[in-house]
């Protein structure tokens, strides 16, 4: 088994206070690890210091990314280098029409494999077929990126996203968060088809109930700053029948 | 050594109307000179450049060497037939003076050199300094001194241009500190229709100083409609100065957008008067710059009769140490009720060092108008930044997408999609 991420003693802070403190994680190629945390545990802080949102200092630790030391790279290396932050809180960009956006994205992936650009044909092709399981069509990626969508039309364009850009590591913080249950199943489904024993993912939630849809290898439970206890599936239904509060006494 | 009033001679010196214009211009500006720092209206746009005593104007180009005036008509291979990517009769200054071309304008409508509408032209007689108000404009006045150069247009009664039409300013400045003028007049007659496009660019050698003067005189007749496109895209170290004098008549149209991205120093005057019940005008504007320039827009709008209406979309890129100024006046007269005035300002600053002024002045007189003014003025947003970044996006490319976008909105202002594209591609 080879491992694509590992993180190591990993402290880092927002401003002046200290959020992650101590965390340890390996995640091995084709492994789905769920970490789930109380609010305001950190679980965003995480996804955002994975992905190198500035702003999010890291104070000690390492972290490496297939070998190498994720720590050093831009936010924008990191995503060519296969990582891909599925956000809570999808960001709206007004001017920009979702597709452009996606085509950005695509060719900045292109580019860094040595491929050429996608042409506008192939391009729409490829997103109307990955769009079409989602429940997305072409006038939804002809509007400004996720302005004025509800929030399972920006969690099913954040699938989109990772459909398209199939990366190694997916990270998916709260991605439940607002979808009623037929979105949500839309949304597994579309990062189930991701799962083929090579790409891994980082499933980050509050509630078990996202793990009946996306069944994870490992479950972590996190808090204060640190994992404080590691299992297999049953451990997230053991944590949804006790509360968090006995895992954080039991430390 | 000279500055901006010098004896030159000048066409037409037996015609007394003219020669009188004139003179009244050179009194004003005489008077007014280059405004300092405790004139109102350029209290945020210093002309100093203006101040120099090395101007050189233009000599008139000698005879083209082509007889159909179609090619080579510049030997210099200074690049100034450069062409727009539009569908467009085009129409070509170089250095304040006109190329000849083969336009062939449709019935109805008179293009013509200005020198020779104000031989013969009962309308250009009738209109010429007459809609610019050159006792509160140094440089409209400065530019009536010189008057000689431009384009007069005339669009009959009834009549639709069936395409645009670009003048295409081109400055080729070499060594010398050039000045000159442009004045252009257009008389839409009631219920024509047209888009005209300007386009100032010089010949690539961008340390080149110069100064160009503009002024437009436009009258819009009864319901009738101009669109009136701009795209000043000249030396870093140029200065220019623009006044687009407009009177609108019942039921007439104006829409005005103007691009400034070049100049050390730029300003574009639009000064619109509502003359009659139910005439509109949109102006609009967008600048981008860096360095050191300073951009300015200034707008008056005067809604002299009820029912009048205006809507005002500027937005400004700025970065390096450039300022970008805004200026807009809506003047409501007494009587001018159920008029409505809009006007917003907004600004996106790249650099700590980059400045904004803005001055809203809204004057009402009537009571029941709708009459609002918005300004704002940000930094681009890091989590769009970061949004963009987390998919692969370059850093560079992210903020170049965020800065489009940002113009995307008073570029849709702009009605022609050709045109429109085509100022995109000037971003
Ligand atoms: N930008 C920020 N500035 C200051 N504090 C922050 C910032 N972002 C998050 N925090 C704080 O960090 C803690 C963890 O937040 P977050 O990572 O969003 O938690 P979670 O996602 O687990 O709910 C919270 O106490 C929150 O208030
Ligand atoms: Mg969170």
């Amino acid at each position: 088994m080879k491992p694509l991420l590992e993180i190591e003693d990993l402290h880092a802070r927002v401003g002046d206070k200290e959020i992650i403190k101590g965390f340890n994680l390996t995640i091995n190629e084709g492994e789905v690890h769920a970490v789930m945390g109380p609010n305001g545990a950190g679980k965003s802080t995480l996804s955002y210091v994975l992905t190198g949102k500035p702003g999010y200092e890291i104070t000690s630790g390492t972290i490496r990314f297939k070998g190498k030391d994720l720590i050093a790279m831009s936010a924008e290396e990191r995503a060519r280098e296969g990582i891909f932050l599925c956000m809570q809180y999808p960001v709206e960009i007004p001017g920009v029409p979702t597709a452009t956006f996606l085509k950005h994205a695509v060719n900045a992936a292109r580019k860094h494999q040595n491929l050429p650009e996608m042409d506008t044909f192939e391009f729409l092709k490829l997103v109307r077929e990955e769009g079409r399981k989602l429940g997305i069509d072409n006038e939804m990626i002809k509007r400004p990126v996720n302005v004025g969508f509800s929030g399972g039309e920006k969690k099913r364009l954040e699938t989109l996203q990772m459909s398209i850009l199939k990366p190694e590591l997916s990270i998916l913080d709260e991605a439940d968060s607002g979808l009623d249950i037929d979105a949500l199943k839309v949304v597994a489904g579309g990062v189930n088809a991701l799962r083929d024993g090579q790409r891994s993912m980082l499933v980050i939630t509050h509630y078990q109930r996202l793990l009946n849809y996306i069944v994870p290898d490992y479950v972590h439970i996190f808090a204060d700053g640190h994992i404080v206890k590691s299992g297999d599936k049953n451990l997230a239904l053991e944590l949804e029948e006790k509360g968090y509060a006995d895992f954080v006494r039991e430390k | 050594m000279a500055g901006l009033l010098q004896n030159a001679s000048l066409w037409g010196d037996d015609i007394p109307w003219l020669c009188a214009l004139r003179e009244k211009g050179t009194d004003v500006f005489t008077r007014l000179g280059v405004p300092g720092a405790k004139v109102e209206d350029w209290k945020y746009t210093k002309p100093r450049l203006l101040n120099a005593d090395d101007f050189v104007l233009p000599e008139a180009p000698a005879q083209h060497s082509c007889s159909c005036g179609c090619e080579d008509y510049c030997d210099e291979g200074c690049g100034c037939r450069r062409n727009i990517p539009l569908d467009a009769y085009q129409i070509h200054f170089k250095n304040g003076f006109r190329h000849p071309e083969h336009n062939h304008f449709p019935e109805g409508v008179t293009v013509l050199p200005l020198d020779e509408a104000i031989a013969g032209n009962e309308d250009c007689r009738r209109y010429l300094g007459k809609i610019a108000d050159i006792e509160t404009a140094p440089f409209a006045a400065l530019n009536t001194a010189y008057l000689e150069n431009g384009v007069f247009i005339n669009i009959a009664r009834g009549i639709k241009l069936d395409k645009p039409l670009v003048i295409i300013c081109h400055t080729c400045a070499g060594e010398r500190n050039l000045f000159y003028n442009l004045r252009n007049l257009v008389v839409m007659e009631s219920g024509s229709e047209a888009e005209i496009v300007e386009y100032f660019h010089y010949d690539g050698i961008e340390k080149s100083r110069y100064f160009v003067n503009v002024v437009n005189e436009i009258a819009v007749g009864k319901n009738a409609v101009l669109k009136h496109y701009k795209c000043q895209d000249d030396a870093y170290k140029a200065a220019h100065v623009s006044l687009s004098a407009v009177q609108i008549k019942a039921g007439g149209r104006y829409q005005n957008f103007c691009l400034q991205k070049g100049a050390d120093m730029g300003r574009n005057e639009v000064r619109v008067k509502l003359q009659d019940k139910g005439a509109e005008a949109r102006v609009d504007a967008a600048y981008k710059m860096s360095g050191w320039a300073t951009l300015d827009t200034t707008t008056v709008i005067e809604h002299l009769s009820p029912e009048t209406y205006s809507e005002q979309l500027v937005k400004g890129v700025v970065d390096g140490e450039a300022k970008g100024v805004f200026q807009g006046k809506i003047h409501i007269a007494p009587h001018a009720v159920h008029t409505e005035g809009r006007q917003l300002h907004k600004a996106l600053l790249l650099s700590d060092t980059a400045e904004i002024d803005c001055k809203p002045e809204l004057e009402i007189f009537a009571d029941d108008v709708k009459c609002s003014h918005g300004a704002a003025s940000g930094e681009l947003d890091e989590e769009q930044l970061f949004y963009m970044r987390s998919r692969g996006i370059d850093e560079d490319e992210a903020r170049r997408i965020l800065v489009e976008a940002f113009l995307d909105d008073v570029l849709l202002k702009v009605d022609s999609e050709p045109v429109r594209n085509w100022l995109k591609t000037m971003l």
